[in-house]
């Protein structure tokens, strides 16, 4: 009991607080500006942190990622433009609300299910981290490779409202993922001798290319349509009951926000699955339990809080296997555990005897941090509103520029640059062409773990597919896989019946 | 053009290129077979497999529903079409002049930084981009080109410690 008491005063003493809320404040920024994100924060900072007592230090990193987390849907809903790629489905309805001119109320939601979230992951991280943690143990590869399958199809039927086409879009990510160098044999794959690819495609140019950019081509050309004026994302009602989230709506909305934060945790516990998943499939099952899903993607508050729960409830959730088995769930975590090592620490299950107190100071920094994202969020939230009352011509130049930047930021590599540029012309393409940027982005995200998982199974088996007889979970989750496949197929045959409308812009 | 027609060309190209990288790209910049482990082109290949796929079943469905004459929704969309035009998707014509104005600029970013530098570079980019925006006031434009271009600066030399393209 001593350490714990020990550990949560060190997490209230003013110093570490004031490196939390830092942390917090500076996460909120970074996640708000397309380019910057969780991770790229993390390790930027981590030589700050050298000056700092672990605590300290530990607690600054995860108040930037905390920050970060809800920062994303901050340009999500403001200019469609996910400052993180987990923010991405709060674009579906955060902007539809701004658009509506209720991007205060979104901006409000998106707080109060991100902070929601995000603390009651932090509880149960705090008390099942160990049960949540073993199953994830019981996960072997041929487990992992059936998961991965069944979130890439699941997720390819949203974004657009094809799977076919969302599958399409999820093998071109798929196949883009593979490009650089193979696993095996250590040799250069698909990279047509340009030896920029042999390291493979990051994916910050890509998914600045593909979320930001497009997206800024796809406005700049309805706003030259339209024939200038401002944008109708940053016109906000001065009607309270635009702006403010009632107690009536986030009772509403609590049933969501448990569901997609129990998603968060459990995605954010499994190692590979990051926060874009638990948003994306959060969402998905917000609208599919929904009494209105029709209304999803036109503006539902519910939409936004399905979403950032969702992803707030990663950073916990991600954090179990670290505590538990000293494994990174997803990225920043990854850099995070970099951050533990500088500071002499080996996140796992010897931590808790070792260093007990730390530990107990970590997960009061945690909750501290959850608090100081509420205060931050709704203290900041006039000033990011007046932020994007910038006009247009103003606001996209600098966006324009930032992404440039910021994909050349990534690994101050100029080849980034073009990177980013192809990925927006063919995020631009798909977009046109209602192809799922979306599914392409996860395909192209998940594809080295399906890789490492499929290899892994192969060299298991020898070759041979029994091996899959012989795991009833990795069975099960194929099957269901196929089960969803057929489904949605068989539904778009019955279903289909296609018209010849003239496109609108006669494409 | 309709949809159905423009969709029609879409997937010809997507199987065509899958047709094309299975026969020859994959096999051609896959390495070879360690003997050992899965093929360095059995992803790859399982990818563009589910592309080839994807846009055959598309093109039978689409012929189906084409010459059979019915008319209806234009796909499998559970969403509403205000839906996607409000968040899932832009769908539409595409305008190359537009495209063009904005990403040349772009692409001529990174070679004119390295030839005058960033400063200056970032100030001309900042110029044309919000030109091409409709910023007609000069003096408006150029403070913000300067604030814009300086901040990023300072970020990136003293913030990040980032070495500047050219640099």
């Amino acid at each position: 009991m001593e350490p714990i008491v020990a550990g949560l005063l060190d997490a209230l003493s003013p110093v570490t607080l004031l490196f939390v809320l830092g942390g917090v404040v500076a996460g909120v920024a970074v996640g708000a500006i397309p380019g910057l994100n969780g991770p790229m924060a993390i390790a930027l900072c981590i030589p700050l942190t050298y000056y700092m007592s672990p605590l300290a230090a530990i607690g600054f990193l995860v108040g930037l990622n905390k920050g970060a987390f809800y920062g994303g849907s901050i340009s999500a809903i403001l200019l469609r433009t996910p400052g993180t790629p987990e923010a991405a489905a709060t674009t579906w309805d955060g902007y539809a609300l701004a658009c509506q001119g209720r991007g205060e109320k979104a901006l409000r939601m998106a707080l109060y299910a991100s902070v929601s979230g995000d603390f009651l992951s932090t509880m149960a991280l705090i008390v099942v981290a160990a049960p949540l943690a073993t199953v994830a143990l019981y996960m072997g590869p041929p487990e992992m490779f059936a998961l991965i399958c069944l979130a890439l199809t699941i997720i390819a039927g949203i974004g657009t409202g094809s799977l076919l086409r969302g599958l399409v879009a999820a093998g071109l990510g798929l196949l883009v993922g593979t490009v650089g160098t193979e696993p095996v044999t250590a040799l250069p794959r698909l990279t047509f001798d340009v030896y920029q690819l042999d390291r493979g495609l990051s994916l910050i140019p890509v998914a600045i290319g593909m979320l930001a950019f497009s997206e800024i081509l796809i406005q700049l050309e309805r706003r030259v349509r339209r024939g200038g004026g401002q944008q109708s994302a940053v016109s906000f009602s001065a009607e309270p009951e635009a702006r403010y989230v009632s107690w009536g709506e986030y009772r509403d909305s609590l049933r969501t926000i448990l569901r997609s934060t129990a998603i968060g945790v459990g995605v954010g516990a499994m190692p590979g699955l990051g926060a874009p998943v638990a948003s994306f499939v959060g969402y998905d099952q917000a609208r599919k339990r929904s009494s209105k899903p029709e209304e999803f993607g036109s503006g539902r508050l519910e939409g936004v809080a399905a979403s950032e729960a969702a992803n707030s409830a990663v950073v916990g959730g991600s954090l179990i296997p670290l505590f538990v088995l000293g494994i990174p769930g997803n990225l920043a975590v990854a850099v995070l555990m970099g951050a533990f090592m500088i500071h002499g620490m080996m996140p796992g299950p010897l931590l808790f005897e070792q260093n007990a107190q730390l530990m107990y100071g970590i997960f009061g920094s945690l909750i501290v941090a959850s608090f100081l994202l509420l205060i931050v969020g709704r203290l900041g939230l006039k000033l990011f509103c007046k932020a994007v009352q910038v006009p247009a011509a103003v606001l996209y130049p600098i966006v324009i520029f930032t992404c440039l930047m910021g994909s050349y930021l990534t690994e101050s590599s100029t080849f980034d640059v073009k990177v980013m540029l192809f990925f927006g012309f063919l995020g631009y393409l798909m977009r046109k062409a209602d192809f799922s940027y979306v599914a392409f982005l996860i395909g192209f995200i998940l594809v080295p773990e399906w890789e490492r998982a499929l290899q892994q199974v192969v060299i298991a088996s020898q070759y041979n597919p029994y091996l899959f007889l012989t795991r009833p979970v990795a069975v099960m989750l194929m099957l269901l896989t196929f089960f969803v496949v057929l489904k949605a197929l068989v539904g778009a045959f019955r279903r289909h019946k296609y018209d010849g409308v003239e496109t609108a812009a006669g494409g | 053009m309709t949809r159905i027609q423009r969709d029609g060309v879409i997937h010809v190209c997507i199987a065509l290129g899958s047709v094309i990288f299975l026969l020859w790209v994959i096999p051609a910049y896959s390495p070879p077979y360690p003997g050992y482990g899965a093929r360095a082109s059995l992803v790859p290949n399982v990818s563009v497999g589910i592309m080839l796929a994807m846009s055959v079943l598309a093109l039978v469905r689409n012929a189906s529903a084409y010459f059979s004459g019915k008319a209806g929704r234009p796909d499998e969309s559970e969403y509403p079409e205000e839906g996607r035009s409000n968040g899932f998707s832009q769908v539409g014509g595409m305008d190359l002049w537009h495209l063009a104005r904005f990403i040349i600029p772009c692409a001529l970013l990174i070679p004119v930084i390295e030839w005058v530098g960033f400063i200056p570079a970032g100030i001309a980019f900042m110029l044309v981009m919000q030109y091409l925006c409709g910023q007609r006031g000069l003096v408006a434009a150029t403070l913000v080109a300067l604030g814009a271009v300086f901040v990023l600066y300072i970020a990136m030399r003293y913030g990040f410690g980032v070495p500047l393209p050219g640099s």
